[in-house]
């Protein structure tokens, strides 16, 4: 077990920037998802970390122990390959084994931790088979069992789900997160699914571009954006982002809309940007579960009247595409009231509206 | 549809007999190979039976009998009690094996040490490469030259020890054979090497670094993970080169014609010169076709083996 200090690290490829000045401080016993999308860094990062790539500037340490120049068999550190990276010309029993017997344990030892292992992952069954006969999803839990027997310090994953059918995923998230509670490990898991983050980390650091975009916990970085970036990542479905500029007329303050359409800011929202110096460009964010349909609940929601294009089933609920002029509004039809074609009126409301500066991408206001 | 019906029904005609071959597609694909089969025939199966007629024959060409004639001298196998007496037979078989048991080790592992560097990229990796498989592109007889030349007693190899011009190499009883040797190993671990890394290669990178990960070094990664997958592989490199081994001719003929007296004569150069020297061409035959069957038994063996492992 470790805690895990990344220090403004730097990894260049050629003229290509894959990592830039993150830095990430990860405590003991964390469940940390990087999360971003394809190329982003994410898995740059987790190799510096593995020891597969150096970094060109910055440092990582684990504990008060810097990693720099330490060997990768000396790193002790449970990685998960994305396609879990078997040895399929040895028994399972053997890949189970393997951590143990280039240390040198004692056969007895090895022995008893083995079975323990392909209990806790139910492949006792299994274990006197070649790993190459094995399914998907039997690889996977081997996968993990043969780097949590060796009690690694700390544990990279690598997009370890996304080569699940969907339901044996759902599973593994669950087992995965059971897992990491009983071995109380450090686990720093690669993703680009949002959904995978939510529900599994305590901590999400959301990368982009090599660059640390925000580092929090789930609700907050859900809650609380610190970006434009980020609001548009996490969740599903994606936040409303209208991008236009804003108008100062007669004591009213309008956003008039890249597609043509006029929204009269008030409550909140209206503060946060005119708490910071004006912004031509801003982006208003709003999600569509917010957005609500019927009667106005509070004085300061503002109003909109679009109508609705298309009505798409989400489980219980209908998600409904409203257009204002050019702009589209995703919004939650809940009770099945919308019809396709029909002019309605809806509000977003107000406190729960964010605004975004359009060059720099950063929250205006509250944060 | 009519035609059809009447071609079928009159099927004795030659148009009918093809339309039935046409229909029925083993046949047709015999009527395909059948050509290259009889070609196969002439070029293998017919010097074979000739040789095994032959062998069982005292046919000389000097005597003037055509050659299927030969059954005039019939010798009810004669020669292959003559050949199970003749020591330098066993001699040369002796030898033969020699050179395969000391150069194949050899070669393999000096190839799978190479490989084993070449895996990982280097500056000057590519040159060191091209230089590496040089030797095996040269003529096997031109390599027999500039070995007789750099072993001389006043070559480059004497020179550079320190020997004196005395100190002979092709011409010494021991060393002739350990000069042989060491020019198969030079010509040919270069093929080792390219087959050898060639399987290295194909060792899936991730499971490597999976191995390193959890804690294994290189060594261990190398006997555990490295080694087992390459397994096939090795078996092919060796059962090549142990093969090719045992027709090793054109080095030793041009260094020391097989001697000093018969220290360095192999199979080949033995039956050389029972061909050209002896002139007992039914006898070279017996003796031919006794190597082809212990090869071909050799190589099937190889050959299972690598089936029973495949993957």
């Amino acid at each position: 077990m470790s805690s895990i200090q990344i220090d403004n690290v730097t990894k260049r490829f050629g003229n290509f920037t894959a990592v830039d000045g993150l830095s990430l401080d990860i405590k003991d016993g964390e469940f940390v998802a990087l999360l971003g999308p394809s190329g982003c860094g994410k898995t740059t990062t987790m190799n510096m970390i593995a020891g597969l790539e150096d970094p060109n500037e910055g440092a990582i340490r684990f504990g008060a122990q810097s990693l720099a120049g330490m060997r990768i068999q000396d790193r002790n550190i449970g990685f998960v390959f994305q396609n879990y990276a078997i040895f399929t010309h040895l028994s399972v029993w053997k890949n189970l084994a393997y951590g143990l017997e280039v240390k040198r344990v004692p056969r007895n030892e090895i022995d008893r931790r083995v079975k323990a292992m392909a209990q806790r992952m139910n492949l006792t069954h299994r274990l006197d088979q070649t790993a190459s006969k094995l399914s998907v999803n039997e690889l996977q839990k081997l996968a993990i069992g043969r780097s949590a027997i060796v009690e690694p310090r700390i544990f990279l994953l690598d997009e370890p789900l996304s080569n699940l059918d969907a339901g044996f995923r759902a599973y593994m998230r669950a087992e995965l997160k059971v897992l990491q509670h009983e071995f109380g490990q450090t686990m720093i898991y690669v993703t680009h699914d949002q959904i995978e983050a939510m529900s599994l980390a305590d901590k999400i650091a959301i990368i982009d571009k090599g660059k640390l975009m925000q580092y929090g916990a789930p609700l907050e970085i859900y809650n609380n954006p610190r970006n434009r970036f980020v609001a548009n990542f996490v969740g599903s479905p994606r936040m409303n982002l209208i991008d236009g500029e804003l108008r100062e007329d007669a004591g009213s303050l309008k956003l008039m809309v890249h597609g043509g359409a006029e929204i009269a800011l008030s409550g909140r929202v209206r503060k946060d940007i005119l708490d910071e110096q004006r912004h031509a460009g801003v982006s208003l964010g709003v999600r569509a579960q917010d957005i609500y349909l019927g009667n106005r609940r509070a004085a300061d929601d503002i109003e909109m009247r679009g109508v609705v294009e298309v009505l798409e089933r989400v489980g219980p609920r209908r998600l409904a595409y409203i257009q204002v002029l050019q702009t589209i509004f995703l919004v939650i039809d809940d009770q099945d009231q919308l019809h396709v074609g029909d002019e309605v009126p809806f509000f977003l409301p107000s406190e729960k509206c964010m605004a975004f500066d359009l060059s720099s991408g950063l929250r205006l206001g509250a944060a | 549809m009519t035609s059809v019906i009447s071609s079928r029904s009159s099927g004795k005609g030659p148009a009918g007999y093809w339309n039935r071959v046409a229909r029925d597609k083993d046949k047709l694909g015999f009527w395909f190979i059948l050509p290259i089969f009889i070609l196969l025939l002439f070029i293998v199966v017919f010097p074979l039976l000739m040789q095994l007629y032959l062998s069982f024959t005292w046919w000389t060409p000097l005597e003037g009998t055509p050659w299927y004639m030969a059954w005039e001298s019939f010798n009810w196998g004669e020669y292959y009690l003559q050949m199970v007496m003749d020591s330098r037979f066993w001699g040369a078989l002796w030898r033969t094996v020699l050179i395969m048991i000391v150069a194949v080790p050899a070669q393999f592992f000096l190839g799978l040490a190479l490989a084993y560097l070449f895996v990982e990229q280097f500056p000057g990796r590519k040159l060191f490469y091209s230089i590496m498989l040089t030797p095996m592109m040269i003529v096997p007889a031109v390599v027999g030259l500039m070995f007789f030349l750099l072993f001389q007693g006043t070559g480059p190899v004497n020179a550079h020890l320190g020997l004196s011009p005395e100190f002979s190499w092709l011409t010494d009883t021991n060393r002739a054979m350990i000069s042989v040797i060491i020019a198969d190993i030079w010509q040919w671990t270069p093929l080792m090497f390219l087959i050898l890394l060639a399987g290295m290669l194909g060792v899936p990178s991730d499971q490597l670094l999976a191995a390193k990960l959890l804690g294994g070094s290189n060594w261990q990664n190398f006997l555990k993970i490295i080694l087992p997958r390459m397994k096939s592989v090795i078996a092919i490199a060796v059962v090549l080169r142990a093969v090719e081994c045992f027709k090793i001719f054109d080095l030793a003929f041009i260094m020391t014609k097989g001697g000093p007296g018969v220290q360095t004569e192999t199979i080949s150069l033995f039956l050389y010169k029972q061909t050209f020297g002896e002139l007992e061409w039914a006898y070279v035959a017996a003796i031919g076709l006794t190597i082809l069957i212990v090869l071909s038994i050799i190589a099937a063996q190889g050959l299972a083996y690598m089936a029973k492992n495949k993957g």
